[in-house]
């Protein structure tokens, strides 16, 4: 496909949204962003990335944070500024990628290739996940995706407009304990493509 | 209590909490609050006019003792003379940086030290507390801390202690004269002080703690300074004069620089206020910026001013519905009149608020408090008013939002790529507050008492 898209999902914790998005990235043959382009935008900066992935999807603190003439000494603001730049120079140079949260739904919606989507899960289904990749009880699986998801929320709905899991956000809204990783992905897959046969590009 | 007390409690505490929320622009807030307190506290609960026109205070600039005077100012309200100074102030800051002057001076002192990191950071740290004397720190640590991010590139160091050591010279700078911080201006203004008032008092434990300052961040940080790069690296790193945009700007900005810094100095003797000398540096600047006019214009933080505006109003409520006088009669049975006590209070107290909430705000509030323990007490109020300015300026360095500089020091290190978390931050600068502070403590105690 010629045509630029830009895949943005947004997930909830346990849903395996990731997974989801990495494996829609090898199928379509583009990139994939997620905590990664730190990485890219440390080594620019020539700084230690440690230091920013601490800030990575976080919303900024209230009352421990200030801003003094437009100046913010957010870390978390920051940082979010550092990947919303790093996306619109990618979108801006005609880039198609996947890319997981950052509110990037929001920030590159003015793209037509933009296919916002959101997973979500059953809270079983999510809780034996986690309990399988953090290797943890079923009661703190919950707890740490009640943690994960109130973070994640609480960072969307400070940088956009729109609620974080609104259904009217999103193009398409899947959840993914029905039909698992790779069905879930290949009906990702055939909507992407009907969708980018009405995109004009 | 009266019920105008109460109001006027409630409307100055949902102020500071809207403030320090940052959810409504500050200015707006104390705008909408000052309104607030002008109507309820004034207008419906006191039903006294005469003390609205009085807060608003406009009636201050026609007389001629608001342009040429030494004694105290007499009225309450809105401190014009403050407004008027910090807004001439930033027209001249906004001239300067228009035509280069910081980048210059940041880039010809590390050129002069050969570009070694050691000298640096003394240099800076010096620059830091020199130029923060006479314009807002805010201006002084943005170059500083962008000059810094880029010689940290250059030479490989670790960019976040210098900035840290900037931050705390610029509030240490800003203790020591009376236009260097706001809270100075308003103390000064309000008690009827001069510049050299403040020169012969926090000034001189300001260059004291500056000694302790230099040494206690050279003793923790020297291992951070180490640099592998050599100086003939340098070689063909661009020369200072290039940062100058306007070349006959330039020298036009050092002269007003210069002329404003001796117009300080001697206000005392040619009783020049510092709203006119203010007013005079804003006139000279923007007549000699020529078709830049607008532009220095637009850089003028006209939302700090609104701020300071709405903010003297509140205080005002404060003031004449008595809350004050309860305070410092609180302060005055909690220290059983001991003047020692009441100084230390003044100190670690102002030192701690500040170190959390603006220290503006906070300044605002406590002149009227010592003026009114100055009545009850008897002790002299230059010792409480050099205590409360030692303690509002210096506090403000422990915490990443207890002053401006702070917050646009980090800010500046967190874009470049190095964020500062509150442990580290207050890992390194509260150990030189709580020093400062003891040093002004120990001086005030055994100079004054």
């Amino acid at each position: 496909m010629s045509k630029q898209m830009i895949i943005s999902i947004s997930r909830e914790y346990g849903s395996g949204g990731h997974e989801i998005a990495k494996m829609l990235a090898e199928r379509l043959g583009v990139a994939f962003y997620d905590r990664n382009m730190l990485d890219d935008i440390a080594n620019e900066m020539e700084v230690d990335v440690e230091n920013l992935h601490k800030y990575d999807e976080k919303r900024r603190l209230p009352i421990v944070r200030r801003t003094v003439r437009g100046y913010s000494n957010s870390p978390e603001e920051i940082v979010a500024e550092f990947q919303f730049d790093y996306l619109r120079k990618k979108a801006a140079a005609g880039e198609s990628f996947v890319v997981v949260g950052r509110c990037s739904e929001y920030i590159l919606r003015e793209y037509p290739g933009m296919i916002p989507i959101f997973i979500l899960g059953d809270e079983d289904e999510k809780s034996k996940r986690v309990q399988m990749v953090r290797g943890v009880s079923d009661s703190e699986a919950k707890s740490i995706m009640a943690r994960h998801d109130r973070t994640r929320k609480y960072y969307h709905n400070y940088h956009c407009p729109y609620k974080w899991g609104d259904s009217r956000t999103y193009e398409l809204t899947i959840n993914s304990s029905k039909l698992g990783l790779e069905a879930t992905t290949d009906v990702i897959m055939n909507f992407i493509k009907v969708r980018m046969e009405h995109t004009e590009n | 209590m009266t019920v105008a007390s109460i109001i006027a409690i409630i409307i100055f505490v949902v102020m500071f909490i809207l403030v320090i929320t940052e959810k409504i622009e500050k200015h707006i807030t104390t705008l909408c609050c000052g309104g607030l307190a002008l109507i309820v506290v004034f207008g419906i609960c006191l039903r006294d006019f005469e003390a609205i026109w009085n807060t608003i205070n406009l009636e201050a600039m026609i007389q001629p003792e608001f342009w040429r005077s030494a004694g105290e100012s007499e009225s309450g309200g809105i401190d014009w003379a403050t407004i008027l100074f910090l807004a001439g102030m930033m027209i001249m800051v906004e001239g300067m940086a228009r035509v280069g002057f910081f980048r210059w001076l940041c880039m010809l002192i590390a050129k002069l030290v050969k570009y070694k990191t050691v000298p640096i950071f003394i240099a800076f740290m010096t620059i830091s507390f020199v130029l923060s004397m006479f314009i807002a720190s805010i201006t002084v640590i943005l170059f500083l801390a962008f000059i810094t991010v880029e010689l940290s590139k250059l030479l490989k160091f670790k960019p976040v202690p210098m900035i840290l050591a900037e931050i705390f010279c610029a509030n240490l700078g800003g203790s020591a004269t009376m236009c260097g911080d706001p809270p100075n201006i308003i103390i000064g203004t309000q008690l009827g002080y001069t510049f050299n008032d403040f020169i012969m008092n926090t000034g001189v434990i300001a260059v004291i703690s500056f000694v302790f300052t230099v040494a206690y961040f050279y003793i923790i940080m020297r291992k951070d300074l180490k640099t592998t790069v050599s100086v003939e690296d340098f070689a063909d790193l661009p020369a200072p004069s290039s940062a100058i945009t306007d070349k006959p700007g330039f020298i036009i900005s050092a002269i007003i620089f210069i002329a404003s810094v001796i117009l300080l100095i001697t206000h005392g003797t040619t009783h020049l206020t510092v709203a006119a000398i203010g007013v005079i540096v804003a006139v000279v600047t923007l007549i000699t910026s020529g078709k830049h006019i607008l532009e220095v214009l637009k850089g003028v933080d006209y939302k700090t001013l609104l701020f300071f505006v709405g903010l003297f109003v509140v205080v005002s409520s404060l003031e004449q519905t008595g809350v004050l006088k309860i305070i410092a009669e609180f302060i005055q049975s909690i220290s059983g009149g001991n003047v020692f006590l009441m100084v230390c209070i003044i100190i670690w107290m102002s030192g701690f608020a500040s170190a959390f909430i603006d220290n503006i705000p906070f300044a605002a509030t406590m002149v009227p408090v010592i003026k009114a323990l100055a009545v009850t007490t008897g002790i002299n109020i230059d010792v409480m008013a050099w205590s409360l300015a030692m303690g509002t300026d210096i506090g403000g360095s422990a915490t990443p939002i207890g002053a401006s500089a702070n917050v646009v020091g980090t800010s500046a290190a967190a874009k470049a790529g190095h964020p500062i978390g509150w442990g580290v931050y207050c890992k390194k600068m509260v150990p030189p507050t709580i020093i400062v502070l003891l040093v002004t403590t120990v001086y005030i105690c055994a100079v004054y008492l």
